[in-house]
Order: C-alpha cells, then sequence, then structure tokens
C-alpha cells in the first residue's frame, strides 16, 4: 500500500474547512478526500515552452511609461524538490497589489489609488541552478470582508507549476516582522508554526540594487521529488 | 537533505491579474485526434454557483502519451486553464485522450479554497471508469458517478461539480 496516499494525511496545507476564513464555509468536501496511487501524478508535465516568458516579464515595475509608486524591491529565491534538489527551468507567475493595496482588477472595490503604472503581475522560469529574480513594489495591506475591521497583511501570490502535477502549487509570499499576520486567519489556515514561517521572506538588503531598490529573499520547496528530472 | 515543502494558500478572488491565459480554454497537442468540449458547472454547498474558480486540466495526448512540450509562446501542450463565469460554468476544447478510460485530471482552485481541490472527469461510459485501476478505492461507490461526463450532443460532455453536500464530486488526497 505504498504506493496510495493516505487520505488527508497532509499535515502541511490548511484544512479545506477553516471557520476562521468564512469563505470555506460553503466550499469545502464535507466527504473524505479519497485515496489514488501517488504515482500518477509525480510524473513529468506539463513543460511550458520558452517562449512563454518574455524578457521583461519579471520586471514588474517596467510595465508602465513611468515608474510605478511605492518601494521598489528585488525578489530572488531557488525553487528546490523535497530532497532539496533545484527545479529547473520551472514557470513561476506573480502577482500583488500595488503599493496603496489595490490589485489592478475590476472586481477590487479597496478605494485606494490604481496606479497606472503598476498591473502587478509578474512571470519567470527558474534557472539551471532553480534561481528566480523578480523586480517589483513592495504591495500594500488590504481591508476585506471576512469580519470587522480585517485587513489582509501584504503579499504576494505566486503560482508554481513544477515539473510534475504533484508538484503544483498555488501559495503566498509575506514580509517578515509585519504584525497583521498574527490575525490573518489565511495565513494561520497553516496548523504548523515552522511552515507558516517558509512563507515569509527574508530582508536581504545585499541582494537589492544599492541605492535603487531593497532586497527579500524567498526559497519555495515543492513536493514529489521522484518527478525532478536530472537531465534537463 | 530533506527539505519541507512550502504550505498551500487561497488562490484569492483577484487572481485573473496575473494567472489568465489566452486561449487556456483551447488544449494543444503536437497529434491530430478527436475534438472533445467539456462544459461543466460549479456549484457550492448551498447550490450557488462558484463564479470566481480557476479550473486546469491535464491529460494524454490522443495517442496515449505524455504530451510533448509546447511551441513558441503558447501555453504547455495537454493543459487547459479557465475561469469559471459568474454561472459558474467554464469550458474546454480539447481532443479525446488517449487511454482505456479516457479521462482529464482537473484542479480547483478559488477563494474559500486554502488549498486546490483535485479530481478527474472520464470521457468515457461508466463501467469502463469502474475498472480503472486508478479508482480501485471507490470501484463500487455511487460517488463514483461524480466523476463521469454526461454526453450531450456531438462530441460534447457535461460534468456537473458539487464542492459540497448532495451529489458531492470525489475529490483526491495528492
Amino acid at each position: 500500500m505504498n504506493d496510495m496516499t493516505r487520505p488527508d494525511a497532509n499535515t502541511i496545507d490548511p484544512p479545506l474547512d477553516f471557520p476562521a476564513y468564512q469563505s470555506t464555509h460553503l466550499r469545502h468536501p464535507k466527504q473524505p478526500l479519497v485515496a489514488i496511487p501517488a504515482r500518477l501524478l509525480d510524473v513529468p508535465g506539463p513543460t511550458v515552452p520558452r517562449g512563454f516568458v518574455k524578457s521583461g516579464d519579471n520586471d514588474l515595475t517596467a510595465q508602465g511609461k513611468g515608474l510605478p509608486l511605492g518601494e521598489r524591491m528585488v525578489l530572488t529565491g531557488r525553487m528546490l524538490d523535497a530532497d532539496g534538489r533545484p527545479i529547473r527551468r520551472a514557470l513561476i507567475e506573480v502577482w500583488q497589489t500595488n503599493a496603496s493595496g489595490r490589485y489592478m482588477h475590476p472586481g477590487d472595490q479597496h478605494d485606494a489609488p490604481l496606479d497606472p503604472n503598476f498591473p502587478g503581475i509578474g512571470r519567470t522560469f527558474t534557472d539551471d541552478e532553480g534561481r528566480y529574480r523578480f523586480l517589483t513594489i513592495r504591495p500594500g495591506a488590504y481591508p476585506w470582508q471576512n469580519h470587522p475591521y480585517a485587513w489582509r497583511p501584504a503579499h504576494i501570490h505566486f503560482s508554481l507549476l513544477g515539473n510534475a502535477p504533484v508538484q503544483r502549487l498555488v501559495t503566498q509570499m509575506y514580509f517578515p516582522g509585519d504584525p497583521m499576520l498574527d490575525l490573518d486567519p489565511v495565513f494561520h489556515g497553516v496548523p504548523d508554526a515552522a511552515a507558516r514561517a517558509r512563507m515569509v521572506c527574508k530582508l536581504a538588503l545585499d541582494t537589492g540594487i544599492e541605492g535603487v531598490a531593497t532586497g527579500y529573499s524567498f526559497d519555495i520547496v515543492l513536493g514529489g521529488a521522484k518527478s525532478t528530472p536530472l537531465g534537463i | 537533505m530533506k527539505a519541507q515543502r512550502n504550505p498551500s494558500q487561497t488562490i484569492g478572488p483577484f487572481f485573473h491579474v496575473g494567472l489568465e491565459w489566452k486561449d487556456g480554454g483551447r488544449v494543444t497537442f503536437a497529434e491530430k485526434g478527436q475534438r472533445v468540449v467539456l462544459v461543466g458547472r460549479i456549484a457550492d454547498g448551498a447550490g450557488q454557483p462558484v463564479g470566481d474558480a480557476m479550473v486546469e486540466t491535464w491529460q494524454l495526448s490522443p495517442d496515449g502519451r505524455t504530451p510533448a512540450p509546447g511551441t513558441g509562446s503558447g501555453h504547455p501542450h495537454g493543459m487547459g486553464r479557465v475561469q469559471t463565469s459568474a454561472d459558474g460554468s467554464f469550458r474546454i476544447e480539447t481532443l479525446m485522450p488517449g487511454g482505456e478510460a479516457p479521462h482529464l485530471e482537473v484542479t480547483f482552485f478559488a477563494r474559500g479554497l486554502l488549498r486546490g481541490l483535485h479530481t478527474r472527469v472520464y470521457l468515457a461510459p461508466e463501467e469502463r471508469v469502474r475498472a480503472d485501476p486508478a479508482l480501485a478505492s471507490i470501484a463500487r461507490s455511487p460517488r463514483l458517478r461524480t466523476l463521469v461526463a454526461k454526453p450531450a450532443g456531438k462530441d460534447e460532455y457535461h460534468w456537473e461539480v458539487r464542492l459540497q453536500g448532495e451529489g458531492e464530486t470525489v475529490f483526491f488526497a495528492v
């Protein structure tokens, strides 16, 4: 039975039913998750063509006619598998608010200014060592409707395909020392403190740009070591 | 060295900003095959449409192999990515996957889902789905039917997805 995952043996991810985050109430399955042979998803695929990412897609500060407002920051890190091996040539997609805490999205009703120079979208591939780099703006916090006086801590959304379906991950990156983290039900959906800490980037000023941009580092570890190809 | 995995977080309501793919609902392949359209609809535990979900599909090529990498500036072969409309519906145009019990791997991401929900949709008669060794643990369960899309006209299949409650779709532990 080593081939079967135990239903919901997952202790790293948040539970699907998490009352402090109200939107989970009507959207979580009540039946137990069903076991499926793990090997079915620990296989290579999908492979994103190199042309999908264009030069400059990792510079979120250069998508308008001028510079966006806010603290410019360089974000660098590595993508690794569960054995600590680099995940190479894998797609990273990010999206975020501008410095005022507003998404450039018609559904965002937060009464904060849009920044015409900051759509807040980035893409890149990891290199042969699993490294990636974005130049962006530090995002802002914003209010939401979960409970009275609810604010989301500043975060950057990450979407990661990895090299195999089992590695697929959508997550968020937070900032160190943010007092809103303690009050955020999405962050606290993750039960283990050490796992929560892995979602917080580190200040690394010497990875920034002297006199221009701060630097933060953020490593990402995905599951499914078996499927990380050695050859590519 | 063993490394601990990063946890999942919700995709939130504003993912379209960053994740919308041009023609993401048209799945491409290197091979030719039989064109099929999957029309799905997602409802929550109150039967209300889930109009802000992202749906991703992944499947074998028509000849039953792992799809070749995509080409040019397109998205990966074999993979679809769409968002649901206000009525909870979505549409994937693809080619019939190869194999004994043709199916698509499907993952839903949405506000209110702290992690993605993984399932499968089969474009095959129920008896062939029940014979799929991957589903051994639910081979006799009436719930298996939630994974079987209904043929609806020429080359089209319909699939009702229920996140919670009566007729709840089977989701897999990943």
